[in-house]
């Protein structure tokens, strides 16, 4: 526990010193001090991942009346070691990103606030305590999307939805807890002792209380309306902390409190939750391929990731409940080993996006390209991690996806038909996704990277700082560790997935360097498979150097003979989903305006042409807006009661008291 | 118990309520302030009479402090206002004066039918009295309601100040006086800084009464 307090309390000094260092040495030592606060914490929870060992810790100081409580377990380690994975890469990176922008007192501290609440909020063990550093997580990354509002104005917008839903999801959270801790105690051992006891429709009106919550902070659809407005506002490094640690804190949440303190429940609990990963995965895959935003396609794919989590934790609940527990904990180690394949990638890519904002000021896909020969690096990374996110194997997403499928495609054989759909469905739409991801990050990559550019600042981009690039290789390389040898990782995975779950001794995955199931069919060896794809590949090669003794002549691509070329005449992004857009128009339902002005002289020649193309989150066009309006339309007519005379006011006033007066 | 002290008490509380309504039955300005003096003094009478009873030098000198800021200084203050305009009347109260009059006896009426549950929890030849605070806070309230000029709102604000310091003396036998201190400074400056308002509103409109200021709002 020392250890990990020492983590939590180099964050809060590293927050200190945000708030109080003068400007000009200000950014590099709280930087460090955070990323150091990162490092103690990665260490601690591998620590308590190896040994399974629990620790407790108990103080009566911080919170008044109840007291801080925080208990480490191996479930909430694999969370703090994900937060801390990518707190290390954002820290770093924030000593070269900082100095533009975002190096101010507020923004610094409450990027530390942050980064402590992300490591604290898995280890609280008490209603209190966790509430507090879970209000704390949304607090300050709220102050933290409005850090760069002067550059982007669509901030202040995207920190209201955000602020709303997050406000909304920890009242509804509040209330689930409410419901299980109305027999008296608030930690969380005393909550788990009383839910045995409660009705099976008590608990359940808990739990999808707390799940409201929970999946709206995770962005699972239709609760995610706030992830793609907020995630592209916040400065990159916040982006991506929120995109890979505060985000799986929902996924914590909906298993932390249905596994753990509720035990399970019902089979219809899970049967929501896959559901909800079901349309997550598909909604967000969709989008991610349409958007040209390099940070709102990120985002998107966010939600979709957080949508086959999802798919995992319900599948594993509601095996789990249907008596084939050996394959629920296959389908949860899968979860959770994406949860943090997800971080190490999905960290990166954002933290490539600010990069690639940076060095050419856009974000627009279709202002970009040719990056490849003026940021090697970055290009790298992205290439790497699009790899990972389309689970091309021997990389970091192949082998969590490739569990998760196992756990699904074992599942098959679950007594209760329910779960046989829900396993069918999270199948399906893990095939789905697994394409349209394919699709949005082949864009990402040839558009953004590859072919020439498209707008003068693309064409001057160059390499960022070191600091930008170590951080993000740290991540890149951690991510390719993992999907060559995730091995490594199959003793911690074991302890977090089985958490709060008797422990079924006859499956599991066997040590190794990659993963064989144990008791059920099912292995790989990306090490392996990556060797066997080198030597096919240079024998391809030497084949080919072989057979084709020709000259190499060099002449410019699709020319069609024509003279000049120009980057315009490139493909785009748009241009790249159009026909996907095409076949899913009534899911994404696009709106194109033609706007066509003639020359006063005659109606056959145009003068200018104007074509616009969007597609708007129906989600929210029609599920929210009207909410919106009607609360807009109730505020209006309370302005009538405002009519700006004072006597009206005093007499309201009077009469108050005079109502109050009487009924009292 | 002497009767002189009960006979006193019940005199200068019953004179608070008295020229709260008068407050509402005259229109002259100037009258009106005439009556908010007599409240005052009233007022310091009844905290004087108390401490005289009680042997609390405390509340001896909460006395004097009210009778120094709420019979002398404000009065004097809201004097000076009106003088700019001697002739300044309420002309055109949102409630007529005979209307005024009837809803304040309903107030008065309203204050001891609630105010009986109070006085029930401790009862007293004193506490009995405690309702007529509450009816001076009501009819102070509700002249701040009804009446436009400015210096007739100043003085409703007064009374229902003077309303809830009756209350406190009543109930509690005498509040702290640190607490009157800080309570009748407050009033002192609300007074200083409206009337600093008044005289830039008057400068600006020409005029004191709020229902005119209402194009201004937005």
């Amino acid at each position: 526990m020392g250890l990990y307090l020492a983590a939590l309390g180099l964050c809060a000094v590293a927050a200190a010193a945000g708030a109080l260092l003068p400007r000009r040495r200000r950014v590099t030592p709280t930087a460090l001090l955070g990323a150091l606060g990162c490092l103690a914490a990665l260490t601690a929870a591998l620590r308590i991942l190896v040994t399974g060992d629990a620790v407790t810790f108990h103080t009566a100081q911080v919170l008044p009346l109840t007291g801080l409580s925080l208990s480490l377990d191996p479930l909430g380690a694999w969370f703090v070691l994900t937060s801390a994975f990518v707190g290390v890469a954002a820290c770093v990176y924030l000593v070269g990103y900082a100095r533009e922008g975002l190096a101010s007192r507020t923004a610094m501290a409450m990027f530390m606030v942050f980064l402590l609440t992300l490591v604290a909020v898995p280890a609280a063990s008490s209603v209190m305590s966790f509430m507090f550093f879970w209000e704390l997580m949304a607090l300050s990354s709220l102050l933290l999307i409005l850090a760069d509002q002067s550059r982007h104005p669509e901030a202040r917008s995207a920190a209201i939805w955000y602020g709303v839903m997050t406000h909304l999801g920890a009242a509804s959270i509040l209330l689930g807890f409410l419901v299980v801790a109305a027999g008296g105690g608030q930690s969380f051992s005393d909550l788990s002792a009383q839910s045995s006891a409660m009705s099976p429709l008590a608990r359940g009106i808990a739990f999808l209380l707390i799940l409201l919550g929970f999946a709206s902070k995770a962005g699972a659809v239709p609760l995610h309306v706030w992830l793609p407005k907020a995630h592209p506002a916040a400065p990159s490094p916040v982006s991506a902390l929120m995109s890979s640690a505060m985000v799986a804190m929902g996924v914590y949440g909906i298993i932390r409190v249905g596994r753990d303190l509720l035990h399970g429940g019902s089979v219809w609990w899970w049967v929501v939750v896959s559901l909800l990963g079901v349309a997550s995965a598909l909604y967000g895959g969709l989008h991610a391929t349409t958007s040209t935003d390099v940070k709102r396609l990120l985002a998107y794919s966010t939600i979709d990731v957080v949508g086959l989590v999802l798919i995992g934790v319900g599948a594993a609940g509601a095996l789990g409940d249907s008596g084939l527990g050996s394959v629920a904990h296959v389908a949860m180690m899968g979860a959770l080993l994406l949860v943090l394949a997800h971080a190490g990638f999905k960290g990166a890519l954002f933290l490539a996006a600010g990069a690639v904002e940076r060095a050419t000021g856009t974000r627009d896909l279709d202002l970009l390209g040719g990056l490849i020969h003026s940021m090697p690096v970055t290009t790298l990374v992205v290439v790497v991690g699009a790899g990972s996110i389309m689970a091309v194997p021997t990389l970091s997403g192949f082998s969590s996806e490739w569990l998760l499928l196992q756990g699904l495609l074992h599942g098959f054989g679950a007594a209760s038909t329910p779960t046989v759909i829900v396993v069918l469905l999270g199948v399906v739409a893990l095939a789905l996704t697994g394409g349209l991801t394919a699709v949005a990050f082949v864009k990402l990559v040839g558009i953004g990277f590859l072919g020439r550019a498209r707008s003068p600042g693309a064409a001057k981009a160059s390499e960022v700082s070191m600091s930008m690039r170590v951080a993000m290789i740290w991540l890149t390389g951690a991510g390719v560790v993992i999907g060559l040898v995730p091995g490594l990782l199959v003793a911690a995975l074991d302890r977090a997935a089985a958490t709060g779950r008797a422990r079924d001794a006859a499956t599991g995955l066997a040590h190794g360097t990659g993963l064989v199931l144990t008791g059920l069919h099912g292995a790989i060896a990306p090490a392996a498979l990556l060797g066997g794809l080198v030597v096919v590949m240079v024998l391809v090669g030497v084949l080919n150097q072989r057979a084709t003794q020709r000259r190499v002549r060099r002449v410019e691509a699709w020319g069609c003979g024509r003279d000049e070329q120009t980057p315009r005449m490139q493909y785009t992004a748009t241009s790249f989903a159009e026909p996907l857009q095409r076949v899913f128009a009534d899911v994404l339902r696009p709106q194109a305006d033609i706007e066509v002005t003639h020359v006063a002289e005659s109606r056959y020649y145009e003068q200018s042409l104007a074509y616009e193309n969007r597609v708007v989150d129906v989600v929210e066009a029609r599920g929210y807006r009207p909410i919106i309006d009607g609360v807009l339309r109730v505020g209006r007519g309370a302005r009538r009661l405002q009519n700006g005379s004072i006597h009206r006011y005093l007499a309201l006033g009077f009469l108050a008291l005079l109502v109050v007066l009487v009924v009292a | 118990m002497s009767t002189t002290y009960v006979g006193v008490l019940e005199l200068a509380a019953g004179a608070v309520l008295l020229s709260a309504v008068m407050t509402l039955w005259r229109r002259s300005v100037r009258a009106i302030v005439s009556m908010l003096r007599l409240q005052g003094v009233a007022l310091s009478v009844v905290a004087v009479d108390l401490a005289l009873h009680e042997h609390e030098h405390a509340l001896l000198a909460t006395g004097a402090l009210v009778l120094v800021v709420k019979g002398v200084a404000i009065p004097a203050l809201l004097r000076r206002i009106a003088q700019r305009d001697p002739r300044s009347r309420e002309s055109r109260p949102l409630v007529n004066v005979p209307a005024s009059l009837v809803f304040a006896a309903a107030l008065i009426v309203l204050s001891y039918v609630v105010g009986t549950r109070i006085t029930a929890l401790a009862p007293s030849v004193v506490t009995n009295l405690a309702p007529l605070g509450l009816a001076t806070v009501l009819v102070g309230y509700f002249m701040l309601v009804t009446r436009r000029h400015a210096v007739s709102k100043i003085v409703g604000l007064i009374l229902v100040d003077n309303g809830i310091a009756l209350m406190t003396f009543l109930l509690t036998s005498g509040v702290p006086l640190i607490v009157e201190l800080g309570a009748s400074l407050d009033v002192l400056l609300v007074v200083v800084v409206l009337q600093f308002l008044m005289v830039s509103m008057r400068h600006h409109s020409a005029t004191d009464r709020l229902t005119e200021m209402k194009a201004l709002h937005d």
